[in-house]
């Protein structure tokens, strides 16, 4: 019995943990609201032709399905340490 | 004496006609530009943020002629594989045959046919070109304003070379195309991306002389 709550206990830790890790990485690096961009461009301009011409860059920006996905497994984690379990028979 | 000298005269006048005829001729500008500079940028309106995007494989020949610009023809193309937006999962669906189908239709032809409503202002051209866009093998008339930036003698300066003679010729345009005139996802997903598409064209085409 003791087992089965320490194992649940771990599983709700944990979903806690994965729920404030992806809601931490996606506010951390600024909360956008936008998808993940996995590359981003500046903008520079050619001296004789005046054209503005972007140039990309590779980059991670977290988007919103970050810590919708964090919140996701977490719900996933926390469910399962629901889950009755039959402890371990004694030999 | 006499014949002579008129021969000299008729000689020297036919060249000036021929110099000012070839000053005046419709010359050829290469947009295919090796210092990568010439983009496309477009931007659809999506419910979580406006989805944009590059693209940079351009070429293409225009012919134009300063002394005449309503004459200006041309055939721009865009290598469609070379579209790319932040998302790199979204960039692949783009190109993918649910979308763009890049695969199948690897190219977005933009040809210009007339030249409308031709004024200058401050140096340059601004003007309604109407052409044929064709993509994903759809084409439909369109009309956009477009400014043409012509610069003589630049050519030396930009590829970093003064021995090299020729001029430069700069196209702007900024239009919006409807998807579904294009095939693209015709009325599905109208919630998710919007039906317009922005487009903002900037390219440099070269004509080197001799």
């Amino acid at each position: 019995m003791k087992t089965n709550t320490s194992f649940s206990r771990g599983l709700r830790v944990a979903a806690i943990a994965v729920l404030l890790g992806g809601v931490g990485v996606w506010a951390a690096s600024g909360a956008r609201v936008g998808w993940t961009q996995t590359s981003a461009v500046t903008m520079q301009r050619d001296e004789i032709t005046g054209i503005d011409f972007p140039v990309r860059h590779a980059t991670f920006d977290p988007g919103i399905e970050v810590p919708l996905i964090g919140a996701a497994f977490a719900a996933v984690l926390a469910g399962v340490s629901f889950i009755p379990r039959r402890a371990p028979q004694a030999a | 004496m006499n014949t002579s000298l008129r021969s000299s005269f008729v000689f020297a006048a036919a060249l000036g006609v021929s110099a000012l005829s070839l000053q005046a001729a419709p010359r050829a500008f290469d947009f295919k530009d090796p210092k990568g500079v010439n983009n496309v940028q477009f931007k659809l309106d999506a419910p979580l943020e406006s989805i944009t995007g590059t693209a940079t494989g351009i070429s293409g020949t225009v012919s134009f002629d300063a002394a005449k610009p309503e004459a200006t023809t041309g055939r721009i193309v865009l290598d469609a594989a070379t579209l790319t937006v932040g998302n790199a999962m979204m960039g692949e669906h783009l190109r993918s045959n649910q979308w763009l189908d890049v695969a199948q239709f690897p190219s977005i032809v933009f040809e210009a046919v007339a030249l409308k409503n031709v004024r200058n202002q401050a140096g340059q051209i601004q003007a309604d070109v109407t052409g044929r866009l064709t993509v994903k093998g759809i084409t439909k008339d369109v009309t956009a304003p477009v400014t043409l930036t012509y610069l003589a003698d630049k050519l030396g300066a930009r590829v970093g070379d003064a021995k090299v003679k020729g001029d430069l010729l700069v196209l702007r345009t900024n239009f919006q195309i409807n998807r579904s005139d294009f095939g693209i996802k015709a009325g599905e997903m109208t919630d998710k991306v919007a039906e317009s598409i922005s487009l903002s064209l900037s390219i440099a085409g070269a004509s080197p002389r001799s």
